[in-house]
């Protein structure tokens, strides 16, 4: 998880890579979530582990587990 | 197909269709295709008063992609065959996802 | 972690999430600030799903003279409801705290 040289070109190979990372992911809606990645398909779909829902910066919600559906136009960032 | 088949089971039960514009038709399912385009027969607008350009149509097409939600009559879906199916469709799908 | 492919598949796809909430009561966040809980009879891989004894919670902002916006809440029950997956955002198994 350390090497950036090592990186898959394409972008599901990235998501693979980053399995278990603590990700932030942003909808075009301007709602955030924070979670570590479970797991991601050819959809982009994606499962979180300890998410949580921010709005305007703060946590609004907390959910144990998270099904994110693919297509509502999102950045996973690392998250720190 | 999941869907289509289970709509197929609910043909000549009354629905109520919530579409994307927030306007609520109820009638009888009439008919289903593979893309949850719907036929209702004997329709009503449930909020006519908010809603009253409606009221001379007897039966509608309603294009699936314009679906909100469908409210079904509870006594007429077998939950339990529901979910089995369900499970069938997701083991298919992932079979599929991983030969590819 | 040895292979990044062989990692991916291990620990599953989402749906799979989802697949586990089955006959459980779920939470569902859908665009235009509108919130399901029900409980998940059926879903396929376009997030289409059927939910029994719903209640759908819809967020409405009001604008007065003033420009001052307020939140109101507008509930709704339904017994069985399809909701077309075009519509859902997230799902989550259990009600959020």
């Amino acid at each position: 998880m350390e090497n950036g040289e090592n990186t898959a070109r394409d972008p599901s190979g990235f998501l693979s890579q980053i399995i278990g990372a603590p990700v932030t992911v942003k909808l075009n809606s301007g709602m955030v979530y924070k979670g570590l990645l479970q797991s991601v398909d050819g959809y982009m779909n994606i499962a979180l582990e300890q998410t949580k829902e921010i709005v305007n910066g703060k946590v609004h919600r907390d959910y144990g587990d998270a099904f994110v559906r693919g297509n509502n136009g999102m950045a996973h960032l690392p998250y720190n | 197909m999941l869907f289509f088949s289970f709509f197929k089971t609910l043909v000549d039960h009354e629905v109520t269709v919530e579409l994307k514009n927030d306007i609520s038709i109820r009638g009888t399912l009439k008919s289903v295709d593979q893309f949850l385009n719907i036929k209702l027969d004997d329709i009503s607008v449930v909020d006519e008063v908010k809603y009253p350009h409606m009221s001379s149509c007897k039966n509608v097409f309603i294009r699936g992609s314009v679906v909100r939600y469908i409210h079904l009559p509870a006594a007429a879906v077998d939950t339990a065959l529901l979910e089995d199916a369900t499970r069938r469709e997701a083991a298919q799908a992932s079979a599929r996802a991983k030969q590819s | 972690m040895a292979d990044a492919e062989e990692g991916a598949a291990s620990v599953g796809e989402p749906l799979d999430l989802v697949r586990l909430c089955l006959d459980e009561i779920v939470f569902v966040k859908l665009r235009g600030d509108r919130e399901l809980k029900g409980r998940l009879h059926a879903y396929d891989s376009h997030c289409n799903l059927v939910l029994g004894d719903v209640e759908e919670t819809i967020y409405v902002v009001d604008e007065d003279d003033e420009e001052e916006e307020t939140v109101r809440t507008v509930k709704k029950q339904s017994e069985m409801l399809f909701v077309r997956g075009d519509s859902v955002v997230l799902i989550s198994p259990q009600a959020p705290s």
